[in-house]
C-alpha cells in the first residue's frame, strides 16, 4: 500500500495520497495533508458523474509537485477513454490543485464533477497511536469557501477550501456541473489553505506567529535549480556514483526545513515525511556530512538549536541548562503537554556534537563571527557535559530519562529498547554511559579548546578543557577496554561494569579521536573483521553477540550514516584503505536503491545475498542516509581544511576510476579535487582479479 | 493591582536584575499584554545586551506577547511552559519571533518533585 503512495512536500507541509491523487484516511492511516504535525485534510476524493477514477500514470515532477493522469471508471480491464482528467498538485501553504477535464469525443458532454472533503485534524502522534480527539469540529460555508475547523480551548486549526471556478459548496465538498464541447477542456484551480493559530495578520503590532507560519508557494522550481547549481560538480567514470550524488543533493533539498525563527534559512530535518522537523542529533550529523558541499545548513542548525537550548531543569521535557534539544513538534498533544516535544531534550549526544559541529564549521568556513555569536551556547553545552550528564558520578556522560511516561529510554542514536546489551544478550540497567558519548565529549572538549584559544581568547578555559579531555581519554581507554576481545565496551552499566558486546560504536570512537594510538589497530581489525564487516558495511552489532539479528533494527543491520562516520574515523587514524573499503561497500549498495540509501539494510554477508536487503522503514529519504554519500566522498578524497587551504589526499576504490569534485566551497573560495581509484576493495580472496 | 500580586513581583524582580546572562545577546523590546476581563495590563521589557529595563506601561515594541493574567501568573511560577502555551494559542505572539524564544528564558522551570539524578551517583 505504501508502495503506491504519492508524497509531495515543502518543509513540514506534505501531502500523502494514493495514485489517483485521492485521500481517504482512517484514524490510524497516515495519508492526508499535514502541516505543523497536524492533519488538515483526511478526505479528498474526486468523482466524475459519481464514479471514482482510475490512474493511468503519475508524474513526480519535483518533490513539491506531482501530476496525476486519470480516466473515469474503476474497471481495470478495459478503459473507454472518452474523457480524461489531470490533477496537478503543488504544496505551499496547504496545497494548490489544478484540475483539468478533457473531452476526447466529438460530441458535447455534461458532467458532474465532485470533490469530497473532510478533516479529522489528527495530531501526528494520534495517527501513530490511534488516540481519540478531545475538542470539537465545525464546518462553515462562507465567502465562497468551505471552512473546516477544530477547536479545543484556545487551540484552533482550520482548513479553507475554495475554487477558482463557480461551484456548489456543501459541508462535504464541492460540486461542479459542467458542459464540455466536442474536444473541449475545462479547468479549475482548487486551493486548500491551512490555518494555524488563527489567521489574523497582526495589524499594527507586526505579523503574528500564525502569519509567519504560512509558507507561500513561490519559485520552488527556481529554488531547486539554484540549490543544485550552487553545489559542487561531480565528474566520475563510475555512473552509479553520479546518480547517487545527484539523488543526495535533490533529497537534501527536499529535506530542508525552515523553522519560523529562521527566516529564509533552512536546516536539515530528519526524514521525509514523518520527521520533517528539527532533531538535534539528525540535524547535526547531516550538517556535518554535508559541510564540504553546503555550509548554510550547518550555520542554520547551530543558530536554531542554540536559540532553543535548554535553560532550566524540567523533568517532563528532560531539559537541563545547556542541553541541546532532541525533537521539536507543533501538534495538539504537544500543545496540551500530553507529549513533551515543545521541545523535548532527551538525547545525550546532541549537546557535545553541537560543539563538534561549531568547530568543524569554522574549520571549513573561517566564519569566526558565528563562533563568537554562539560562545555562550557552546560554553553552556560544554558545561552540561560535566554538570548535568555525569549521572553515574564517575565523570562519564550518561543518560536516564526523568520523564518515565513519554520520555525516551535510550538517548543515544541506537535508541531502540534492545540496542544496548551484554555479550550474552541481557540488558543493562540505567543510567547508561554508552561509549560513543565519551568520544563525542572528548572531541567537544578538544574542539572547544581550539575555539576558546582562536576566537574567544580565553586560553585558561582552553587549558582546562584540554586537561579534562586528556584525563577523560586516559580513563576511558582503561575503563571501557574489553581486554580479551581488544575493543571498547558498548557502555558502562549503572555499577560501572563494562557491557561487553562488540558494536559499530567503535568506529565513532575512532572518529572522535578518543582511542589511544596503541589500541587503534586492534579496533580497526574488529571493525573490518568478519563479525562486523559484511562486505557492504559495518554491522551495528557483531555476529556472535547474543542479540545479533541481521534484520534487527540496531542489533545487526547496517546503517549507511553509521558507516560514513566510521569511514571518517578510519581516515582520522590513518587507515585510508579500510576507509575506502567501507565507502566502496556503502556506495555499491546505493546502486541497488537507485542512489537513495535507506536508513538501514540487512547485515547478511554480502557473499550470501548478493544484494543489500532493505530494512522496512516509514521514512525515505532519511537525512543522515542522504548525507552518507557526501561524507563518504569527502572521506575518500581525504578532504581536510588546513588553515586557509583545503588538503586533498585521496584513497579511492579502484572501481570508481576517475573522480573529480569541482568548486568545493570554503574559506579558500572554491577549489577542485581530483582522484584516481587505486585501492583494491574486492574481498581478500578475490584480490588481484581485475574487474 | 493588589500588593501580593505575583505578576508585579515577577516584573519587579526582573527589573532588579542588572544583567541577565540568558539574554546577553539580546537587544529589543517585548511588551506583555495581560488580559483580564475587558482590561489589559501592559508591561514593557526593554533588553539591551542582557541589561533589562522594565516599565509598567504600553508603547511600541519589537515583539508583543498577549495572554490572560491567570496563565501569565502560572508562567511566573513555573507552572506553565511558554512554548507549549504558544502552540495552544493561549499565548499569542506578534512581531519578532526570535525575541519570543529569547524572552521565554526568564520564566522559571517547574518545581522539582525529586532530587536531580546527578546527586544520586556513587564513587
Amino acid at each position: 500500500m505504501t508502495e503506491n503512495q504519492v508524497k509531495i512536500l515543502q518543509g513540514n507541509t506534505f501531502v500523502v495520497s494514493d495514485e489517483r491523487g485521492d485521500i481517504e484516511a482512517s484514524r490510524t492511516d497516515p495519508t492526508g495533508l499535514f502541516s505543523f504535525d497536524t492533519r488538515f485534510l483526511s478526505k479528498w476524493v474526486l468523482t466524475v458523474n459519481g464514479e471514482r477514477l482510475t490512474p493511468l500514470s503519475v508524474d513526480d515532477l519535483h518533490y513539491f509537485e506531482a501530476r496525476f493522469f486519470l480516466v473515469p471508471g474503476t474497471g481495470t480491464v478495459y478503459v473507454d477513454a472518452k474523457l480524461s482528467v489531470i490533477r496537478q498538485r503543488s504544496v505551499g501553504n496547504g496545497f494548490h490543485e489544478e484540475l483539468t477535464v478533457l473531452n476526447h469525443n466529438d460530441q458535447p458532454v455534461e458532467l458532474v464533477v465532485r470533490m469530497e472533503a473532510d478533516c479529522d485534524f489528527a495530531d501526528l502522534f494520534e495517527v501513530k497511536d490511534a488516540l481519540k480527539k478531545k475538542g470539537s469540529y465545525s464546518k462553515q460555508l462562507n465567502d465562497g469557501k468551505l471552512m473546516l475547523a477544530y477547536e479545543r480551548e484556545t487551540f484552533s486549526r482550520s482548513t479553507a477550501i475554495s475554487s477558482s471556478q463557480p461551484c456548489v459548496l456543501d459541508e462535504h465538498g464541492l460540486t461542479f456541473e459542467i458542459k464540455l464541447g466536442p474536444h473541449g477542456t475545462w479547468k479549475t484551480g482548487l486551493d486548500v489553505v491551512t490555518g494555524v493559530l488563527g489567521t489574523s495578520d497582526g495589524g499594527d503590532e507586526g505579523p503574528t506567529l500564525a502569519w509567519q507560519a504560512r509558507r507561500p508557494r513561490t519559485n520552488m522550481t527556481r529554488n531547486l535549480a539554484q540549490w543544485l547549481d550552487e553545489a559542487p560538480r561531480l565528474e566520475c567514470d563510475w555512473e552509479p556514483l553520479r546518480t547517487t550524488y545527484r539523488r543526495s543533493l535533490v533529497d537534501l533539498a527536499a529535506l530542508r526545513f525552515s523553522p519560523i525563527s529562521a527566516g529564509r534559512h533552512s536546516l536539515p530535518a530528519a526524514g521525509l515525511p514523518w520527521f520533517m522537523t528539527m532533531f538535534g542529533r539528525d540535524s547535526i550529523f547531516t550538517s556535518l556530512q554535508a559541510l564540504p558541499f553546503n555550509q548554510e545548513l550547518a550555520a542554520t542548525t547551530l543558530r536554531e538549536l542554540g536559540l532553543r537550548q535548554g535553560t532550566r531543569i524540567d523533568d517532563f521535557r528532560d531539559e537541563d541548562p545547556g542541553r541541546i534539544l532532541h525533537e521539536m513538534r507543533y501538534g495538539e498533544m504537544t500543545a496540551f503537554e500530553e507529549r513533551p516535544h515543545s521541545p523535548y531534550y532527551g538525547c545525550a549526544d546532541a549537546t557535545p556534537l553541537y560543539v563538534v559541529l561549531l568547530d568543524e564549521y569554522e574549520r571549513w568556513t573561517g566564519d569566526t563571527k558565528l563562533v563568537r555569536e554562539l560562545e555562550f551556547e557552546a560554553r553552556a553545552a560544554l558545561n552540561w557535559i560535566d554538570e548535568y550528564a555525569n549521572l553515574q558520578g564517575n565523570g562519564y556522560v550518561a543518560y536516564q530519562r526523568r520523564n518515565e511516561e513519554t520520555g525516551l529510554e535510550n538517548q543515544c542514536w541506537k535508541d531502540s529498547w534492545d540496542s544496548i546489551s551484554y555479550h550474552d544478550g541481557t540488558l543493562p540497567g540505567f543510567p547508561r554511559a554508552t561509549c560513543e558519548l565519551q568520544g563525542y565529549a572528548y572531541d567537544a572538549k578538544m574542539r572547544g579548546a581550539r575555539l576558546a584559544r582562536l576566537v574567544w581568547r580565553d586560553s585558561a578555559f582552553a587549558d582546562t578543557l584540554e586537561q579534562q579531555a586528556a584525563d577523560l581519554k586516559r580513563r576511558f581507554n582503561r575503563d571501557f577496554w574489553v581486554e580479551d576481545g581488544e575493543y571498547f565496551a558498548i557502555t558502562l552499566d549503572a555499577d560501572g561494569r563494562r557491557v561487553d558486546s562488540l558494536t559499530s560504536n567503535n568506529g565513532h570512537l575512532l572518529w572522535s579521536g578518543i582511542i589511544d594510538k596503541s589500541k587503534a589497530k586492534a579496533v580497526v581489525r574488529q571493525l573490518m573483521g568478519e563479525r562486523l564487516f559484511s562486505g557492504w558495511g559495518v554491522r551495528t552489532l557483531a555476529v556472535g553477540e547474543g542479540r545479533y539479528n541481521p534484520i534487527g533494527y540496531h542489533v545487526g543491520t547496517i546503517w549507511p550514516f553509521d558507516n560514513s562516520f566510521i569511514a571518517w574515523g578510519l581516515r582520522r587514524y590513518g587507515f585510508k584503505e579500510e576507509a575506502a573499503r567501507v565507502a566502496a561497500g556503502i556506495l555499491e549498495a546505493a546502486e541497488f536503491f537507485d542512489g537513495r540509501l535507506p536508513e538501514a539494510f540487512g547485515g547478511y554477508p554480502r557473499s550470501m545475498t548478493k544484494y543489500p536487503v532493505q530494512y522496512p522503514t516509514a521514512c525515505s529519504p532519511q537525512a543522515w542516509s542522504t548525507g552518507a554519500p557526501l561524507l563518504l566522498l569527502s572521506t575518500m578524497l581525504g578532504l581536510e581544511p588546513l588553515g586557509d587551504h583545503l588538503l586533498v589526499d585521496p584513497a579511492l576504490p579502484s572501481t570508481i576510476g576517475h573522480l573529480e569534485v569541482l568548486d568545493i566551497p570554503g574559506r579558500w573560495g572554491r577549489v577542485d579535487a581530483f582522484a584516481r581509484g587505486r585501492v583494491d576493495t574486492s574481498p581478500p580472496n578475490r584480490r588481484g582479479q581485475a574487474r | 493591582m493588589e500588593p501580593a500580586d505575583g505578576i508585579l513581583q515577577f516584573f519587579q524582580e526582573l527589573g532588579r536584575r542588572e544583567h541577565e546572562p540568558l539574554l546577553a545577546k539580546v537587544t529589543g523590546s517585548v511588551r506583555f499584554d495581560l488580559v483580564e476581563g475587558g482590561r489589559t495590563d501592559r508591561w514593557l521589557v526593554a533588553v539591551h545586551k542582557g541589561g533589562i529595563v522594565v516599565s509598567h506601561q504600553g508603547g511600541t515594541a519589537d515583539c508583543v506577547i498577549r495572554t490572560d493574567r491567570v496563565l501569565f501568573e502560572r508562567l511566573c511560577r513555573g507552572e506553565e511552559n511558554a512554548m507549549a502555551a504558544v502552540l495552544r494559542g493561549a499565548l499569542v505572539c506578534s512581531g519578532d519571533v526570535e525575541l519570543l524564544f529569547a524572552i521565554q528564558r526568564i520564566f522559571p522551570g517547574p518545581a522539582r518533585e525529586r532530587r536531580p539524578l546527578s546527586s544520586v551517583g556513587g564513587s
